[in-house]
């Protein structure tokens, strides 16, 4: 299969036909449990986008050292190395935000979102646009992370990256954890509406 | 059949845990904590009134810090001069392990029996904890994918509960035993994720391999969920939070116990209500996952109310 | 068969090339991790003494670290602590009556005392064999020209979810010059709120006396506190604010009643002990004549 799309096109792919969060709901534990603020979003969407860059990079390079029968083992490998990688930096040199995320970063490996692009897409093609794909997909969850960190945080504490906005607070439920399903219901239900809104626009 | 594997499942549990409730000390029968600030005693034996009844006769202190003695304010003794109540100035931090030592007139220890909240209390409330007030699904966050992905009949609900409970327990215990011998040993705690995923890959791998062998009719109906437990962030939670907590054998078996069942009642309870969802009359921009998400909310919101449950 | 041993083959070599990358990674990042560590900690300590980057601590000023151990040995425990001498560190031991069972000179260079695997080796040699000995704590005295001016404390205990770590400094009075939330895994918006000014803040000034009594109160707090505390009033006025409320109980945090209790409690039985300790210790440095630089 060739590929024949742009840098650019793969990279908007991935944030917004196939957003990963909001359209092919998948990886939501993190967009539920720490997309309390914006900054919180986009720490786990740096580290999500290099694991994602990283790894896809990693598997279109040796796609054809890879044995077909340990496929998915060796995905698992490749991602479990750079989850430790990037896990250890962020240990190191920003522990702050670091204790924020807890255990999420960790978790990452089993994020189905970063194994089914390398079985769809990073196995087939070339280290180049495999590094456009991961940059967009990556991106994707970064801005949904921080769209949904952006509502909570601002309905929630009234700010914005930490600084005040509103000057009250509006809904301290927003911050509260179980809040996080609701956003992202809501979220979803809203582009769903914008998708038929558009439809409908369009037929007449 | 399912009744009976449940049964030696019961049975194997209570096992496990009854040497936890054996001990004994010679000269004091029995300890504990009666109150915010009191210890029941009981003795063997009826010991001499007037010692008994001194409060210079009895040492306490918490265990983590035996040179600060806690102040005792009086001694009460029950008529048959068996039973004792320890009343504290202050109030005791019961979740510390407390020493009682009893001393004669001269200062020389007699005995010392440890007052400590009981294990198997301990050990229900690791179970509890992580079944209701840390439920996986509700209050941690952890394998939204396949709860979204797999709740929408109840058989299935089931069947995926199940099979992640007894994966769970599996390469939770497999886990344990790795980072206990060979990652801390040799200091290679920072391997833990590549140790545990390849864990959680490999009890998958057996219990597929196993149960296509042993019981067919079985694997039919659970083998088809056993992939998706591959990608799953509540499996590999499990071996990291008893790393991070640093629990023995047996908690760990509880801590997955609990989590496997937290997400079978999980499962069951969405499966329930999105059966009914069906059939109700819901806005075409919500249908589908968006409303299961409110419904988790709300669902999230009563197990808040979880919180703060102590039983033991 | 030739499949499998490629496979085999293939298998091991990226284990190997994984094992290289995270092998490296470890090594680069675990001296950073230490670095920025200690660097933290610093940060937090000056910053609880009041300095900071704009007003960096005098050079008058030392911080001497001292190490509680708890020895045991077959007659029964004893409290061990290793302090740092005029020259050199000495072990103290005493027993659990507040007598001075031994003082041995320790050798170990000023460095290795930080990393706890060296100090406990060293030390395991100095109580000689028999003896088992388990690190208790770690405190600091800060000195400024010889005289003390404050403690810092680290603490560790349970809280709503997990346990909370603080660290607090006192001065020799033992009244809270401040406290500050060193890791906690409460509920963001609820527990979570203990690392806010508004929260933490009103442990300062308490003296020991206070303390001991201090208890949780469940009332709204008036809102001119809260700025005050926030370090929103004007100079003038935030220390006539809290002047006024400086023997008043702690406002428990709105729905997190349980968080503030715990932390009430774990600093109120932090300082108490400390308290206690520190004049058995002083005590006996004086009654044994024993000098330290402290």
């Amino acid at each position: 299969m060739a590929n024949d799309k742009t840098s650019l096109q793969l990279i908007t792919r991935g944030i917004l036909s196939e957003n990963p969060i909001f359209k092919l709901a998948l990886s939501m534990c993190p967009a539920v449990g720490i997309s309390t603020t914006v900054m919180n979003g986009f720490m786990l969407g740096i580290a999500v986008l290099f694991v994602q860059v990283f790894s896809s990079v990693t598997i279109s390079l040796f796609k054809n050292k890879i044995h077909p029968r340990i496929r998915i083992p060796t995905y698992t490998l490749t991602i479990a190395t750079w989850v430790t990688v990037i896990d250890l930096a962020l240990a190191a040199y920003l522990p702050e935000a670091y204790a924020k995320m807890g255990i999420f970063v960790k978790l990452i490996v089993a994020f189905a979102i970063i194994t089914m692009r390398l079985e769809m897409f990073a196995c087939k093609e070339s280290a180049k646009d495999s590094f456009w794909d991961g940059l967009g997909m990556g991106l994707g969850f970064l801005v949904g992370m921080m769209v949904i960190g952006l509502v909570r945080e601002l309905l929630g504490s009234g700010a914005i990256l930490g600084y005040d906005v509103l000057g009250f607070k509006p809904l301290l439920f927003f911050i509260l954890p179980s809040a996080g399903f609701f956003v992202v219901g809501l979220m979803m239900a809203f582009f769903n509406w914008v998708e038929l809104f558009y439809k409908r626009s369009r037929r007449g | 059949m399912f009744g009976r594997q449940l049964k030696y499942c019961i049975i194997a549990v209570l096992l496990i845990l009854l040497p936890t409730c054996v001990w004994a000390a010679e000269l004091i029968s029995q300890q504990k904590f009666t109150g915010k600030n009191e210890i029941l005693l009981t003795f063997a034996a009826p010991l001499d009134k007037a010692a008994a009844k001194n409060v210079r006769t009895y040492m306490v202190f918490e265990e983590s810090d035996p040179d600060i003695k806690l102040v005792l304010n009086e001694v009460i003794l029950s008529p048959d001069g068996l039973r004792a109540r320890l009343h504290f100035a202050e109030p005791l931090n019961t979740a510390k392990t407390h020493v009682v030592a009893i001393r004669d007139i001269d200062g020389k220890e007699k005995a010392s029996v440890q007052v400590k909240k009981s294990y198997l209390g301990y050990l229900l409330s690791i179970l509890i904890s992580a079944l209701l007030v840390n439920n996986f699904v509700f209050t941690k966050y952890l394998g939204l994918c396949v709860f979204f992905g797999t709740s929408k009949r109840k058989t299935t609900a089931k069947g995926m509960g199940v099979v992640f409970t007894i994966v769970m327990v599996v390469s939770a215990i497999m886990s344990w035993f790795f980072y206990q011998f060979i990652l801390i040993p040799y200091d290679l705690n920072f391997l833990q994720i590549v140790v545990f995923i390849g864990l959680v890959s490999l009890t998958v791998q057996a219990v597929d391999t196993i149960l296509r062998k042993v019981n067919p009719v079985l694997f039919n109906s659970f083998g088809v969920y056993l992939v998706l437990v591959i990608a799953n962030c509540v499996i590999i939670a499990v071996p990291l939070m008893m790393a991070n907590n640093n629990y023995n054998v047996v908690e760990t078996f509880m801590l997955a116990l609990g989590a496997g069942g937290g997400f079978l009642l999980a499962l069951y309870l969405m499966s329930s209500v999105r059966e009914r969802l069906d059939l109700a009359n819901i806005p075409p921009t919500f249908k589908g996952l968006p409303i299961s998400f409110i419904v988790a909310g709300q669902f999230a919101m009563a197990f808040l109310g979880f919180s703060g449950l102590q039983l033991f | 068969m030739k499949d499998i041993m490629t496979i085999i083959i293939r298998l091991t070599l990226s284990c190997m090339l994984a094992a290289t990358v995270m092998g490296v990674a470890f090594l680069v990042t675990n001296k950073a991790k230490k670095h920025n560590q200690h660097v933290n900690e610093q940060k937090v300590r000056y910053s609880l003494l009041g300095y900071s980057e704009q007003k960096p601590i005098p050079e008058s000023m030392t911080l001497h670290e001292i190490y509680r151990y708890i020895v045991t040995s077959a007659d029964g425990q004893s409290i061990g602590y290793l302090l740092p001498a005029k020259e050199g560190f000495i072990f103290v031991t005493i027993d659990l009556e507040g007598k001075m069972l031994e003082n041995k000179p320790v050798q170990i260079d000023e460095a290795m005392v930080r990393e706890k695997e060296e100090r406990d080796k060293v030390i395991r040699k100095v109580v000689g064999s028999g003896k088992d000995i388990a690190f208790a704590d770690q405190t600091i005295v800060v000195t400024d020209n010889g005289k003390r001016v404050a403690y810092l404390l680290d603490g560790k205990f349970t809280g709503f979810k997990t346990f909370i770590g603080v660290m607090l400094a006192l001065d020799p009075q033992f009244s809270i010059l401040g406290l500050e939330i060193l890791e906690h895994e409460e509920d963001p918006g609820l527990g979570a709120e203990i690392k806010q000014k508004y929260f933490k803040n009103q442990f300062k000034g308490k003296s020991f006396e206070t303390l001991k009594k201090l208890e949780v109160v469940k009332e709204p707090m008036p809102d001119g506190y809260v700025r005050a505390l926030e370090g929103n009033a004007a100079e003038a006025d935030a220390a006539e604010i809290l002047k006024q409320y400086v023997d008043h109980d702690i406002y428990a945090l709105t729905g997190a009643t349980i968080s503030s209790r715990s932390v009430n409690n774990g600093v109120k039985g932090i300082v108490k002990k400390f308290a206690y300790r520190l004049n058995i210790l002083d005590s006996v440095l004086v009654e044994q004549k024993i000098a330290v630089a402290f």
